[in-house]
């Protein structure tokens, strides 16, 4: 346990998961966005196969911190990060990194849903061409099985060929999701994956990342703390670019201990 | 009351507005039609099978414009042949790896100014660069000329469309460990495409109708040829020949050909609108 007050005002209360039962575990990370600096001193640690929420207000950093896991925050010049981020041994943001095989490891779910100009077999099969070169059938039963693991199979088994355009907004994120999930990457990474979504497509959404739980390291960027108190094992609290509060999500809904993270999650501010 | 005068006042000013626009498009309407009408009208006298059979004639003998549509259609296409690689990739570059950095800038500027630049002095260009160094004129020097009027336009549209892709898009492909220039290849290029090929089709039907690069690059040839290394017979310029001359059937063939480009056009026009549409609705 390491409960500390920094010098500013920002009390931190970030729980140190055991040693080993991280897969990505991230040290006295900054970020910045050309000058202005959007992430101060972040660490903490997020395990393997279990679902780690982050919450927190518009503009605390959330999606920041997500975006520098699978270093897509690289496509920009003038967004930097500065740290470490150990990932099984390694520090991704240091030395070369071959990016596009890191980013094949961890996968990304993005908010709005993302379907690419093709069919539903070829939106799922984008992935795993770029790395594997399967036979037809292992093809077909790639995509089968990543459809089945997001839920997705039975509504779209009988139109795998038609475009992943036409599919509804729930149908389409689930279609990312099957995308993500086809390449087998070891970590999954979604920032607000539901926000577009209704209820019940965000349910559906919800059991799929149950489900992928036991194969997948997964975090998630998420406004819904109905959400993150539902699916996620930890939960970490994010304010002005620091880490508040990092937990068990039991802990830090029922018991938090930074009067912020008690304010935002009983919705006195936030 | 003051406010009753001050609606008053605004709705006679709102009326008057409305009506100079009535005006001022039924003036361009007007011309429009003026010009169609009368094109129809000479045209139709002029065209015959023949037309599409025979090659231009020696003044007073029967004859066509076979060569002119041939060389026209394969200088067009050459052209855009040259100018679709040259503007989608320098529109990718432009849209994807420019940035914000100064070359990006200057190259972005550079194009602009093709885009507005007298097509005449596009020509006076291929002149001086390929036509008198070479000593002679030629289909390919015509088709260079063209296709330097044709890249700005896909250049520009081109960066237009694939910076109307939501940055997610590409996020997206990147995030499934696709490198960039195949997401850009693979997954941009297709959710752009019909907005590619409508700038294309603009280009073409831009290019189609040009005669002063011509004049200085492809000249003109009497006879029916595929070789592009030679003088090259073109519709613009058989029209600007023999719309000046005294002959009545070659003024007849030049009437012919003008009306041949303009709904050439037209149909063109119409295919990049309906392809444009049906993107918008997919």
């Amino acid at each position: 346990m390491n409960v500390q007050a920094t010098a500013e005002t920002y009390e931190s209360y970030v729980e140190r998961l055991p040693e080993g039962a991280a897969k990505l575990d991230i040290r006295n990370l900054d970020f910045y966005y050309g000058k202005s600096k959007a992430l101060h001193g972040v660490s903490t640690g997020f395990g393997e196969k279990q679902i780690t929420a982050l919450i927190g207000p518009s503009g605390c950093g959330k999606s920041t911190l997500l975006r520098t896991l699978n270093r897509i925050y690289a496509l920009y010049p003038g967004q930097r990060a500065e740290g470490e981020i150990v990932f099984d041994g390694v520090n991704i943001l240091e030395g070369k990194q071959d990016l596009a095989a890191l980013r094949a490891r961890i996968g990304m779910v993005f908010q709005k849903p993302t379907p690419f100009p093709m069919s539903i077999y070829d939106n799922v099969a984008y992935g795993v061409r770029l790395y594997e070169k399967l036979g037809r059938a292992d093809l077909d039963g790639r995509v089968e099985e990543s459809l089945r693991k997001a839920a997705l199979w039975d509504e779209v088994k009988d139109k795998l060929h038609t475009s992943g355009q036409g599919l509804s907004g729930g149908q389409q994120q689930r279609l990312c999701v099957a995308r993500g999930v086809a390449v087998r990457p070891e970590v999954i990474l979604l920032d607000e994956p539901a926000s577009a979504l209704d209820p019940i497509s965000t349910a559906k959404l919800e059991e799929t990342l149950l489900e992928l739980k036991a194969d997948h390291t997964i975090v998630i960027v998420t406004h819904n703390l109905g959400q993150a108190a539902r699916i996620s094992d930890y939960t970490g609290f994010m304010f002005l670019g620091r880490l508040i509060e990092f937990t068990t999500t039991e802990q830090l809904f029922t018991n938090p201990r930074g009067k912020r993270t008690q304010d935002y999650v009983t919705g006195r501010f936030g | 009351m003051k406010s009753q005068v001050l609606i008053a006042r605004r709705k006679a000013s709102n009326v008057a507005f409305v009506g100079f626009c009535w005006i001022a498009t039924a003036i361009a309407l007007f011309a429009l039609a003026a010009i169609l009408v009368s094109l129809v009208k000479e045209g139709i006298g002029g065209m015959n099978l023949h037309v599409f059979t025979m090659d231009t004639p020696a003044p007073g003998s029967p004859g066509g414009l076979r060569n002119a549509i041939v060389g026209s259609i394969m200088m067009c296409a050459i052209a855009m042949l040259i100018a679709v690689t040259i503007g989608v990739l320098a529109g990718t570059w432009l849209a994807e790896y420019a940035g914000d950095g100064k070359y990006g800038k200057v190259v972005r500027f550079v194009n602009d100014v093709l885009l507005s630049a007298p097509s005449i002095l596009i020509g006076l260009a291929i002149y001086q660069l390929l036509v008198a160094p070479l000593h002679g004129f030629s289909g390919f020097a015509g088709s260079v000329a063209l296709a330097l009027l044709a890249a700005p336009v896909v250049t520009r549209t081109t960066e237009d469309v694939l910076k109307l892709q939501p940055p997610a898009l590409r996020e997206a492909g990147v995030a499934l460990g696709s490198p960039l220039a195949s997401t850009i290849r693979r997954v941009l290029w297709r959710a752009a495409q019909t907005g590619i090929l409508t700038g294309g089709l603009l280009a073409f039907a831009r290019i189609s109708g040009e005669t002063a690069p011509l004049l200085f690059t492809a000249l003109n040839n009497q006879f029916f040829s595929w070789n592009m290394t030679k003088p090259m017979a073109n519709l613009p310029t058989v029209i600007f020949n023999f719309a000046l001359s005294a002959q009545d059937d070659w003024q007849r063939l030049a009437w012919a050909g003008a009306m041949i480009i303009a709904f050439a056009v037209l149909a063109i026009n119409i295919i990049a609108r309906t392809l444009a549409r049906e993107n918008r609705q997919s």
